[in-house]
């Protein structure tokens, strides 16, 4: 008997976001097939790799990502810099120093920070807040603010703080929103419905789904995002048909296998390979089960997940 | 599996503003019906302009085209005895939100409604009787076959065949409702889809006591596999219990806002 192959069809699509402006603008989302399914259908627009920066510059950062920063004095230069490595899509500037736990930086210093960034840069700019609610809520609508016409997409409108930052950003700034949700798929579906309730255009949201390091609980991560995916498009849920997004480099290079010096863990091969591995696993594992865009750090971590990504789309 | 489709029922010539706005092509009271259809969750609007014998061509061209153009090519079920009417609907109907429903096929008078879904890509509702209501699911059965397989022999997918197992009163014929309901199981058994003018077992019922009739009925009927409804999407109720089951069923994800989606 013949093979007759049956293609997997979907009535939905996941919505196109348009991340940025001009040339370098990217596109996340769009696609009608489970990730990587080219035998089910073209893939629309290929997965998407941010680098991540911060505006603690190189402060917090392990030895190995130092080194490629050499030279750079300010965080607009690492910006740059980080903005020259290859397979880099957009820049990803975290504003840590804003926690009122930590640096406990102004928001205006932070939001000048933010646009020198913006300035230094022609790629898309994603800016991630400090994670205190209350901190983010007014630091990212101001961002939004000064960011006017830059297109960017403001990380995260959480369920306790969504109706400050997605108003910021969806309605009065006219930037994108990423709507942040720790693993659970009901939560994630409920938040874009009070994103649009607000009256703010899905078409502007972007997904955070939760996020965590292979073997960290990311069974949950990974099946979420699976969920959610089977959900927009066999379901053709439309507040579910966003682009996903997943910060992995701020999950990974925490964890022991990634941070235990080699004088501590003598078995286990040099540091810097290991926080590579673990990055690349767990990027490319939050990709094959739908995530549109990932959020990485090292520089031969974004090129071999790049290549893994033109490859296979 | 998909979300259970309803099939707005509103727009119908029994409805004397309806009928009055038809015939007079006036474009106010229709649009208003429409929209307070969609607004309340209705996927596709059923427009039954009655058997409009020698305007019916020009009528029913006259609302596809206002619904379609004021409501974003919404979905519509052709719903006449006239046939030289749907057709003519269907020449200038836009199938980018979904294929037109011709409205209906049985297995007697009115067989020949399939061929025209055959012949031109539409759904086509199929009720499944003859002359008169069928005695028992043995004589459903008997038309469900006698329309699938003509329907399959012109090329129709039996997805675009969509049974009606005939909804009967209530008041009446009490002893037969767990037939209809078995009925609808043994059609999903076979992989059917199945549909139905949900709202007859409550005739003659008090107004305040429709909806909830109507509502255990279509939460029974999904329980046996329904896929779609003709209903009155204005029946808050009744679109609850729907949104409600289509959770139970798995066929939309759960989120605490799922009834105002």
């Amino acid at each position: 008997m013949p093979f007759t192959k049956k293609l997997q069809k979907f009535n939905a699509t996941i919505r196109t976001v348009e991340l940025g402006t001009g040339e370098k603008a990217v596109k996340l989302g769009g696609g009608s097939t489970f990730p990587f399914y080219t035998f089910d259908g073209p893939t629309a627009n290929p997965a998407k790799i941010g680098i991540e920066i911060s505006d603690m510059g190189l402060e917090n950062e392990p030895d190995c990502i130092k080194a490629f920063y050499e030279g750079c004095g300010s965080v607009a230069e690492i910006a740059k810099k980080a903005a020259s490595f290859e397979g880099v899509d957009f820049v990803v500037l975290k504003l840590e120093g804003g926690d009122p736990n930590g640096a406990d930086k102004p928001v205006e210093e932070l939001v000048n920070v933010a646009k020198e960034v913006s300035e230094a840069i022609d790629l898309p700019l994603v800016v991630e807040g400090c994670k205190n609610v209350q901190k983010d809520a007014e630091l990212l609508s101001k961002v939004a603010e000064a960011l006017q016409g830059k297109n960017v997409l403001l990380l995260s409108a959480r369920e306790e703080d969504y109706k400050n930052i997605a108003a910021a950003a969806g309605l009065a700034y006219d930037q994108l929103i990423g709507a942040e949700s720790a693993v659970d798929i009901n939560l994630a579906k409920q938040l874009n419905v009070l994103i649009k309730q607000l009256g703010v255009d899905l078409g502007k949201v972007v997904m955070n789904v939760g996020s965590a390091a292979a073997g960290y609980g990311f069974d949950y991560v990974i099946s979420t995002m699976d969920r959610v995916r089977a959900a927009a498009l066999g379901q053709a849920d439309d507040s579910l048909l966003m682009p996903v997004i997943t910060p992995v480099s701020s999950e990974t290079w925490t964890v022991k296998e990634a941070s235990a010096s080699e004088e501590d863990a003598p078995g286990w091969g040099p540091v810097e390979e290991r926080g590579i591995d673990m990055e690349v696993e767990t990027a490319v594992a939050c990709l094959t089960c739908g995530s549109d865009a990932v959020i990485l750090k090292h520089p031969t971590s974004i090129a071999t997940v790049s290549k893994m990504i033109q490859a296979l789309s | 599996m998909a979300k259970f489709i309803t099939i707005g029922e509103r727009l119908s010539t029994t409805a004397p503003t309806v009928n009055k706005a038809f015939l007079a092509r006036d474009p106010e009271p229709i649009l208003a019906r429409a929209k307070a259809q969609l607004d309340a969750g209705a996927t596709y609007l059923d427009v039954n302009i009655g058997p409009a014998e020698g305007y019916g061509e020009d009528l029913m061209k006259w609302a596809v085209q206002l619904l379609q153009s004021n409501f974003d090519n919404v979905p519509l079920a052709l719903d006449t005895s006239n046939k030289a009417a749907i057709e003519a609907g269907i020449s200038v109907y836009n199938r980018s939100k979904g294929k037109p429903i011709v409205n209906s096929a049985d297995a007697a008078g009115r067989i020949e409604n399939i061929d025209l879904a055959a012949a031109n890509d539409a759904i086509v509702i199929a009720l499944c009787n003859g002359e008169g209501i069928a005695a028992d699911n043995d004589e459903r059965m008997g038309y469900c076959t006698t329309l699938l397989e003509r329907g399959l022999s012109l090329g129709l997918s039996e997805d675009d065949i969509w049974f009606d197992p005939l909804f009967v009163v209530i008041k009446g014929m009490q002893d037969k409702q767990m037939d209809v309901l078995h009925f609808i199981g043994d059609l999903t058994a076979m992989g059917l889809k199945t549909t139905g003018g949900l709202s007859n077992n409550s005739n003659g019922m008090p107004k305040h006591i429709r909806p909830i009739m109507d509502s255990a009925m279509v939460a029974m009927a999904m329980m046996m596999g329904m896929t779609s409804a003709i209903v009155n999407p204005n029946d808050l109720r009744l679109m609850e219990t729907i949104k409600s089951c289509d959770i139970i069923r798995n066929d939309t994800l759960y989120a605490d806002s799922y009834l105002e989606v």
